[in-house]
């Protein structure tokens, strides 16, 4: 007991230095770590986009997003055609208005992901479904179009259909190869799908209204 | 009899001598990084938009780089005058005059949504205004607008690009696939380019002669004459054309996706 008074009195200094420190040092920690909190309180968003190839509507795109209230440090790489931007944790956007707000501007979100405030990740990104049995054929069908925005939405809406794959289109001969499963899907069924992603068949057409959202560069001549 | 007969003669004679001009490619100026959106020349000075990057680069008329000045939003058809580019920013809805050094804007009395292409004429200029899909045009004292959204003669859907001449006002009606013609009171005179089914008439040039557009989705360039004869189409080695100059008696075309410029001459 003695040695222990005479051992506390003479490191008493020694352990009082080391308490202030270590109290300094929380101190520090707390204090740095607020500009680090106020800067997490965005969602950095990060969207793939397909069809970049016309400058004018690409531009055009990033222009539109920029009008959203809140959203800032929108960019494009046009060579990637990866578009990133910054919003407001808690006005939170879904994937899927992310989505809706690209399609709207006549683009095809290839992905989307986004990387939450609070450290949470997400993904538009869907697991690929196993293919059903059933005989594919290589098939063609036209499809009207002009640039390559519409190619990319040609192309993802054949290929999100069930039972298409590999769904390539033409813009020279306005062709669009694709495999088709018999089993799970038709032709007519396939045509059905293009037209309601704003591009007429010969078999079916677009709606007027879905037609006319298409931007300027994308309004093809249509099937009689 | 005879002597009709023979003038005749020399007539055909000489008609068959006579070749057609055309623009014949001299040089390919390779640009590395720069994606041309717009070009203009003064003297030996070339300025190319750069529009991907947000930049307008100075070059010799080697395409020697001389130095590329950042901080511009997306600029696009642009021109010169003496010392000062005027740098149509698509993304800032503004036109920026630019001496190499300071910025300043032009004041307008109207305001502009995603500006395209600037022309100047002495003391004048027109504006490519994209989204209100019209042109601004400044006759020396005072302004006027003209065009709205629309397909028929005399409205636009998404102008791109404009050329002021002495006494007309060219422009690229960009999605409705055509060139419109008018005077400088706003009033539409004709049409160009229907037949030749053009996919994004993007870019254009006028010299005393020729009228020049850039067939972007088709890959072309097609030269007209001033009442809208087609007289030469150009597709070699084009790759999403943008824009166009004529300097001297060489024309000039901003590849976008070729990355490139290719100067051709008139023989």
């Amino acid at each position: 007991m003695y040695l222990l008074i005479n051992f506390l009195k003479l490191n008493i200094n020694k352990m009082k230095n080391i308490i202030v420190l270590t109290i300094g040092f929380f101190i520090a920690v707390l204090g740095f770590s607020n500009p680090l909190q106020a800067q997490t309180d965005k969602d950095e968003i990060t969207v793939q986009v397909d069809g970049l190839g016309c400058p004018f509507c690409a531009y055009g795109l990033e222009k539109k997003f920029k009008e959203f209230k809140g959203i800032k440090n929108v960019a494009i790489e046009m060579e990637t055609g990866v578009m990133t931007f910054d919003f407001p944790a808690k006005d939170s956007l879904a994937i899927e208005q992310i989505e809706e707000k690209v399609v709207d501007a006549g683009y095809t979100p290839v992905s989307v992901e986004i990387m939450r405030a609070g450290g949470v990740f997400e993904t538009s990104q869907k697991e690929e479904m196993e293919t059903a049995e059933g005989e594919s054929i290589e098939t063609t069908l036209f499809v009207a179009g002009n640039c390559g925005m519409c190619q990319a939405r040609i192309e993802k809406a054949a290929n999100d259909l069930d039972g298409v794959t590999e769904a390539s289109w033409d813009k020279e001969n306005k062709e669009l190869s694709v495999l088709l499963n018999t089993s799970q899907t038709s032709l007519e069924e396939l045509s059905a799908t293009v037209a309601k992603a704003g591009h007429d068949t010969k078999t079916a057409k677009a709606e007027k209204g879905v037609y006319e959202k298409l931007p300027g560069c994308c309004q093809y001549e249509r099937v009689d | 009899m005879k002597t009709v007969f023979y003038i005749l003669i020399a007539l055909l004679l000489m008609s068959s001598c006579q070749k057609d001009s055309s623009w014949q490619l001299t040089k390919t100026i390779d640009l590395d990084t720069i994606t041309p959106i717009g070009l203009a020349i003064e003297g030996a000075s070339l300025w190319v938009a750069d529009g991907d990057n947000n930049r307008v680069v100075h070059l010799s008329l080697n395409g020697e780089i001389k130095k590329a000045y950042e901080g511009f939003e997306r600029p696009m058809h642009l021109a010169v005058k003496g010392n000062t580019v005027f740098i149509p920013e698509y993304g800032a809805d503004q036109i920026t005059k630019f001496d190499g050094k300071t910025k300043k804007t032009l004041v307008l009395q109207d305001s502009l949504d995603a500006p395209a292409g600037i022309s100047l004429w002495e003391q004048e200029y027109a504006i490519a205004d994209f989204y209100n899909h019209r042109i601004l045009y400044f006759n020396g004292t005072e302004t006027i607008t003209f065009g709205e959204e629309g397909k028929t003669e005399g409205l636009f859907y998404y102008p791109t690009d404009v050329q002021l001449t002495k006494d007309k006002i060219f422009v690229a009606d960009a999605y409705n696939n055509r060139v419109q013609v008018f005077d400088k009171k706003g009033q539409f005179i004709k049409v160009i380019g229907t037949e030749e089914k053009m996919n994004a008439a993007t870019g254009l040039g006028v010299s005393e002669t020729q009228l020049f557009v850039t067939d972007f989705e088709n890959d072309r360039v097609l030269i007209y004459n001033l009442e809208g004869t087609l007289q030469q189409i150009i597709e070699e080695g084009l790759e999403k054309p943008t824009d166009v100059f004529i300097d001297k008696n060489l024309l000039y075309i901003a590849n976008y996706k070729g990355k490139n410029l290719m100067v051709y001459n008139h023989k």
